[in-house]
């Protein structure tokens, strides 16, 4: 098949953009190119899902689902993988890839947890939003593991940009590690969240608790209103897709405005195996796709192409991006395609009870919580391992699972549980891991899935670096919990795989030196120029926060960026 | 609140055209599993319904299918053992109820069934492999009946559409915990 869209076959099969993956970041490049006018095709290898039409489950009460919500073990024991992902179950399921249907080889375990589809894990994610700050721009090549091309002050602008859109809700902290941004009104700490706000605060100062910041409309502002979406309705069953809108998604929100402006074509179903290279002119010029149902192989070709499905497979299309000029995968002059993978820790938490507030409840569900910014190694090196972490807490009355394991029968039993019972308090850390060369990921040689594309094998561990943070932060968190007033306080080290985090990072990271990276400041490969990269792959360094407004505020930059190089006929 | 009440909600927005649209499922109670008979449900409803019986203001689990209920999530969500632990407890029942001199356990009085299982709880069938008959009993006894409707909206409070979040609410006595 040719690579040159001469034929009229191939012009049919033309574009101007080609996105690869409809998910949170590929869903922000439809729109801001198709808004600049480029006709723009997004490949998707999962099914269609509609905003409403596709949500089967989203208005079920409890005993509207047969197991009300628990996994029926053929379910289960079919997705060893997926099920240990917190937001697996009934009433969510179908939102997730299934082990089974998409096999990869796993020579260090790594629990990959995805959604094909359109809008991928836009639909199941948990929607936390934090800025990055100049600390964690800068940090890293502090302490010498990475160089990030770009500051944070150029990419504030973008920050607002999408939180504009998206809507945000937060307050304005006024906190270094975590700056504001153009934020919706906040949600309520409850009673004994905010006593012990306070207490932490008071007891270790210059730590700070602040409000979660998240992805949903507290207020539908008119940009809102014009995607169609409406106010956060409290339910807190955000995994099912919202008919409301209230939480930001693609399918809500970016995907069908990119197909208002008439420019969107969408084709579900569509697997991208590679990048097609066209050595004359050294520009990528389109890419090959497997029919997910039938395997009959197409080419579709344009001018730029972002690549935006989700940080591995988006390092395995790269990886299988095979030509004369790149024989090791796209832009992989050095080896290092595939390489310095990081993700979040998230191993240690702690429970525990908390005395008192007995005659304060509260009212409707929230999707965030507490949470306190990186208060280690901010400016300088001071413990015993580098970088640092986020903390997360929430306190909540017990309900009555409280009585499954505790004696009682009868009616005063049954009383007692439809009441609120004592607080119980959950915190839990959210923390950097640097990006080892070691840890990568690489084609498989021998196995295939069934598309015929190279499976993914997954090379990824931990470091002394991060069980020395583990202790630090059940250490730390024992502490501040006991400065606020808890009782009973257990840790855990859960020992995790890593991959649970879902926020895997890196593997064709950004840099200025084109020796040590993949992609140049604007997310652009540095000897492929009209190729983007703007998912969590493209990531020099993992930050504290969630990473998903950082994919989204990179992704509108680097379009912008594509769209003017492409008025200036330099792509 | 009701399915129309949520679709008056949603009628605020643009897109509530299209949510009219959404699917309900008819999600009804599941058959009865093979292997069970009709006398073994009911028994595990007069259970259900001793561990949390009527109160005012509440009907008790045997109201709410909690028989049906167990053996469903029994044969469905555990491990086969969890089938044998049901038929172990149901064997250990029947046996103290019949030393209590009935024929069967629903025939007790209710204060003697409940004495029946107090005193079951105290001295349990032992678990065997990883499943213990009477905390696998009473543990889904709890769950279906306070995700079943009437244990969400009459023992504890269902608000499927809060439409926000307050932090701060004071407790008043009588006050029930909010079922989500
Ligand atoms: C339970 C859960 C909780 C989370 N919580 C948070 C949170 O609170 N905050 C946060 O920031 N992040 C969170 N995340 C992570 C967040 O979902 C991801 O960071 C984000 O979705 C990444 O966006 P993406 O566009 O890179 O990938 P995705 O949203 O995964 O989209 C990638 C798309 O590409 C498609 N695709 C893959 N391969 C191909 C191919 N070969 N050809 C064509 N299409 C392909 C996929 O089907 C998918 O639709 C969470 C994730 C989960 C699952």
């Amino acid at each position: 098949m040719s690579s040159h869209p001469t034929t009229p076959g191939a012009r049919a099969h033309t574009y101007d953009a080609i996105v690869v993956g409809s998910g949170i970041s590929g869903g922000w490049a439809a729109k801001e190119l198709c808004e600049a006018g480029l006709r723009t095709l997004v490949l998707e290898r999962g099914r269609d899902v509609q905003h409403l039409r596709d949500y089967p489950t989203a208005l079920a009460n409890p005993w509207d689902l047969p197991h009300r919500g628990r996994l029926p073990r053929a379910l289960a024991q079919a997705n060893p993988i997926a099920r240990k992902c917190y937001a697996f179950d009934e009433a969510t399921e179908h939102f997730f890839a299934k082990d089974a249907e998409h096999p990869y080889v796993q020579e260090k375990p790594f629990d990959w947890i995805r959604g094909y589809q359109v809008g991928g894990k836009s639909l199941i994610w948990a929607r936390q939003t934090q800025r990055w700050s100049h600390h964690d721009f800068e940090g890293p090549a502090r302490d010498g593991f990475a160089e990030w091309p770009i500051t944070y002050d150029e990419l504030a602008p973008w920050y607002s940009h999408v939180e504009r859109f998206v809507g945000i809700s937060g307050n304005r902290d006024g906190v270094e590690g975590l700056p504001d941004g153009e934020f919706l009104p906040a949600w309520e700490m409850n009673d004994a969240e905010r006593a012990m706000a306070g207490r932490i605060e008071g007891a270790f100062p210059g730590r700070r608790v602040v409000q979660g910041r998240c992805a949903h409309l507290t207020e539908a502002r008119p940009e809102h209103l014009a995607q169609g979406r409406g106010k956060c309705q409290s339910r807190n069953l955000c995994y099912r897709g919202c008919p409301f809108g209230g939480y930001f998604s693609s399918n809500s929100s970016t995907l069908p405005w990119a197909a208002r402006t008439g420019n969107l074509t969408v084709r579900p179903g569509s697997v991208v195996e590679s990048i097609l290279h066209d050595d004359a002119t050294g520009r990528a010029s389109g890419v090959r796709v497997i029919d997910a149902a039938t395997k009959g192989v197409t080419e579709y070709f344009a001018k730029v192409i972002f690549v935006n499905a989700a940080c591995l497979n988006t390092n395995l299309i790269l990886l299988n991006s095979k030509s004369r000029r790149y024989p090791a995968g796209l832009g992989n002059d050095h080896g290092l395609l595939g390489r310095h993978v990081a993700f979040h820790n998230y191993r240690g938490s702690l429970n525990a009870s908390l005395e008192g507030f007995a005659d304060s409840y509260y009212s409707g569900r929230r999707p965030t919580q507490p949470m306190m910014p990186n208060f280690r190694n901010v400016t300088r090196q001071e413990t015993d391992f580098q970088r640092g972490y986020m903390v997360f807490f929430s306190a909540a009355r017990r309900g009555w699972t409280r009585g499954q394991g505790a004696p009682g029968i009868g009616a005063a039993y049954k009383e007692e549980l439809t009441r609120p019972g004592p607080w119980g308090i959950y915190m839990m850390m959210q923390g950097e891991t640097i990006p080892r060369y070691e840890n990568h990921v690489r084609l498989s040689a021998d196995q295939r899935d069934p598309w015929g594309i190279p499976q993914l094998v997954t090379s990824i561990g931990y470091t002394d670096n991060d069980e020395r943070m583990i202790r630090d932060f059940l250490a730390q968190g024992r502490a501040m919990l006991e400065a606020a007033g808890a009782r009973d306080i257990r840790a855990t080290d859960d020992r995790r795989n890593p991959g649970l985090d879902i926020h895997e990072m890196g593997g064709a990271r950004m840099g200025r030196d084109p020796r040590t990276s993949l992609l140049n400041r604007w997310n652009q490969f540095h000897t492929c120029p009209n190729v983007f990269v703007t998912d969590g792959a493209a990531m020099a360094s993992t930050g504290v926060q969630n990473p998903s407004l950082t994919f989204m505020a990179l992704t509108a930059r680097a379009a912008r960026h594509a769209v003017d190089e492409l008025r200036k006929g330099t792509l | 609140m009701n399915r129309r009440t949520l679709l008056r909600h949603a009628a605020q927005l643009a897109a509530a055209a299209a949510l009219g649209s959404l699917p309900h499922r008819g999600w009804s109670a599941l058959p009865r599993p093979d292997g069970w008979s009709a006398s073994e449900e009911a028994l595990l409803d007069a259970i259900g319904d001793t561990i949390l019986p009527a109160t005012p203001g509440s009907p008790g689990a045997g109201s709410v299918a909690i028989g049906r209920f167990i053996l469903v999530m029994t044969a469905d969500c555990h491990p086969p053992a969890a089938a044998e632990a049901v038929r172990r407890l149901l064997a250990e029942v029947t046996t103290r109820a019949q030393a209590a001199g009935a024929r069967a356990f629903p025939e007790l009085p209710a204060a003697e069934r409940e004495r029946l299982l107090v005193a079951l709880e105290r001295q349990p069938p032992p678990a065997r492999d990883g499943v213990a008959p009477w905390r696998h009993v009473k543990d889904l006894t709890l769950l279906g009946y306070f995700t079943a409707e009437a244990g969400a909206t009459q023992a504890l409070r269902y608000d499927p559409v809060p439409g926000a979040y307050r932090g701060s609410v004071p407790l008043r006595p009588g006050d029930r915990a909010w079922a989500t």
